[in-house]
């Protein structure tokens, strides 16, 4: 994540050591820090520590109404830490609703559309950082790839609707992994070129001079070495797909098609809500992509900024 | 934009030789043709239907309709309130958030990791939090309101007219304060060291210091995390959808619900595109504004 290690920077800094405490001054020297005044190192921890339990307290809560008992949910005041846990909710929503086919399909239409957008996408992408076109086609290419990333999802949702409609394609997960595969495109298009470009094309030439083909050297040489960079992209594709909400809910509407946002959102809306097998629903939905995220923690500014960032 | 632009030149595969070019626009022929159909045929798709009527024949009704429907009027007061807000708020925090983790402090990577999980989770799944936490009876915020002697009878949160908004503005606040964290901090800890030790060697005060090294040359990283959320919280739909459905009566009906509503609910397509141009223009101004800002920057 940071790009200079802490010990090289402070090899400068010795020297010029603040003699007070110095708010901008950066380094994670143990002894430096030790110089700051106390309060002023009680403060930052203090208000770290609010932060952290005003970020991860209400997602706590979720999971604590996930396995408690009706009587606890609903206790005054709130039990935070002492309840009976039960198992209850999760059976409830996966077996005796449809949950377990919800997440069945949201499973199945994020991996389809990743698997689809990252082969179609790679090959864009390594076009796009290797070859040079007429009119600087290549450079135009890949910022109008771009741009139809920054359209809001509302304005396509519209007339995708009507055109799924008119070929029948609505309620079915086809349609969700066409158009999650045409959401997820341009951010593999330029995750990867980013990627490629950090290749040195020596290493294509060299393959090339021992007779391999263009093709050849891309499968053989470059694409394991941004094999990295392919699983980072894959993580966010699906992410996003298993994230996505808009298109879901426009799109499926059906049990065998519907996807676990959807699923949830049309049991929040409705009256006489069961919370427990919502929040079971929640938790589940919300376990595989924190996992994911967590592995792609080293691509995140790059990926969140489409490579705007370099983190 | 990108480091890529600046490595082209020396060395490239340039494009006289004739094989090269066939395959490189064969590799890229599949990419532009899913994003023809799925993005321009779409929009040329919405252009028609936005200058139809609903029996079908041509006309400018839905355009003209926009300046005279109260409804449409509100929901774009309501985005725009929504929006400045929550990018306000969430950007003050975010910067206050990375400036304290950039200092020196102990694990800055764990504090980092775990004030980075709301932004990971589905936007349903903070719809559903927010409604345990918020809810007027078992809610944790007013439960522990009561518990500290707070008669927090009257605080029904997304049932309430007055505090619907500030409600959906508090879930967003919450999954994307992180965002913006992340990205000043990935700024803040890209700029060099010797600017800083300039000015400690010129005497200057940490505020000096803040304002006239850290915030000049954290300014592009300011920047694209702000055209980011603009662009995010212009459309915003997910979780006002699931916190309030644009409701109690509408009001935290933002342009996004309205579109919607208006095609999926009362099946009126053809005005529903004619908004959702509105929307896609207002997107463009700004996200224009902001990266004219970004190359006056670079130049």
């Amino acid at each position: 994540m940071s790009v200079r290690s802490p010990t090289v920077r402070e090899g400068k800094l010795r020297s010029l050591q603040p003699t007070k405490p110095f708010a901008y001054a950066r380094a994670s020297d143990t002894a430096f820090e030790m110089e700051q005044m106390k309060p002023v190192r009680f403060l930052k921890y203090a208000v770290i520590i609010i932060a952290l339990l005003l970020t991860l307290a209400p997602v706590y809560w979720m999971i604590t109404i996930s396995f408690k008992r009706e009587v606890d949910q609903f206790a005054l005041p709130p039990k935070w830490f002492v309840f009976t846990p039960t198992l209850e909710h999760y059976a409830d929503a996966f077996i005796n609703r449809s949950f377990g086919q919800y997440l069945f399909n949201s499973l199945f239409v994020a991996v389809a559309s990743t698997i689809c957008a990252l082969v179609i996408g790679t090959l864009a992408a390594y076009a796009l950082a290797r070859f040079r076109l007429p009119w600087n086609l290549d450079r135009k290419l890949a910022l109008w790839i771009l741009s139809t990333r920054m359209f809001p999802a509302i304005v396509t949702a519209v007339p995708l609707f009507l055109i799924m409609r008119a070929v029948w394609l609505v309620n079915t997960r086809v349609s969700l992994i066409i158009v999650y595969t045409g959401l997820n495109l341009p951010f593999v298009v330029w995750m990867m070129r980013g990627f490629f470009a950090e290749v040195p094309r020596d290493l294509e030439e060299a393959a090339m001079v021992d007779g391999d083909s263009r093709m050849g050297a891309f499968w053989r040489v470059v694409l394991p070495l941004v094999a990295p960079g392919l699983a980072a992209t894959a993580v966010f594709c699906l992410i996003v797909s298993w994230n996505e909400f808009l298109f879901a809910l426009v799109l499926t509407q059906t049990d065998d098609a519907m996807t676990l946002p959807v699923g949830i959102a049309g049991r929040v809306t409705q009256y006489g809500i069961k919370w427990g097998a919502m929040s079971a629903a929640a938790v589940v939905a919300m376990v595989p992509i924190l996992v994911f995220a967590l592995s792609v923690q080293r691509y995140l500014v790059r990926g969140l900024s489409l490579g705007a960032v370099k983190g | 934009m990108s480091s890529v632009d600046s490595k082209k030149g020396v060395g490239d595969w340039v494009s006289g030789v004739g094989s090269d070019r066939t395959i490189a626009y064969l590799l890229i022929a599949p990419t532009i043709a899913v994003l023809l159909a799925l993005t321009i045929y779409p929009l040329i798709y919405s252009i028609k239907v936005s200058f139809e009527s609903s029996s079908g024949t041509a006309t400018l009704q839905n355009f003209t309709r926009l300046f005279t429907d109260q409804f449409f009027l509100s929901a774009l007061s309501h985005t725009f309130v929504y929006a400045a807000i929550a990018l306000t708020v969430e950007f003050l925090l975010g910067l206050g958030l990375a400036l304290l983790l950039d200092s020196q402090i102990r694990a800055r990577n764990v504090w980092r990791t775990m004030l980075l999980v709301p932004m990971m989770l589905p936007p349903v799944v903070v719809g559903v939090v927010w409604r345990l936490m918020l809810n007027s009876n078992f809610g944790a915020v007013n439960g522990t309101l009561k518990s500290f002697g707070v008669n927090a009878d009257a605080l029904t949160w997304t049932a309430s007219p007055k505090l619907a908004m500030a409600s959906v503005i508090i879930a967003d606040v919450w999954q994307w304060t992180p965002f913006m964290f992340l990205i000043l901090l990935a700024g803040l800890q890209a700029i060099p060291r010797e600017p800083y030790e300039a000015a400690l060697v010129d005497g200057s005060t940490a505020w000096q210091t803040f304002r006239h090294v850290t915030l000049p040359l954290l300014k592009p990283a300011i920047l694209i995390a702000l055209l980011l959320r603009t662009m995010e919280l212009l459309r915003v739909f997910d979780h006002i959808f699931i916190l309030t459905e644009g409701g109690p009566g509408l009001a935290t009906e933002t342009l996004g619900l309205y579109i919607y509503r208006t095609a999926f609910r009362f099946s009126n397509f053809g005005y529903a595109a004619a908004m959702s141009f509105v929307l896609l223009l207002i997107t463009n101004i700004i996200s224009a504004g902001y990266i004219r800002l970004l190359q006056t920057r670079e130049t």
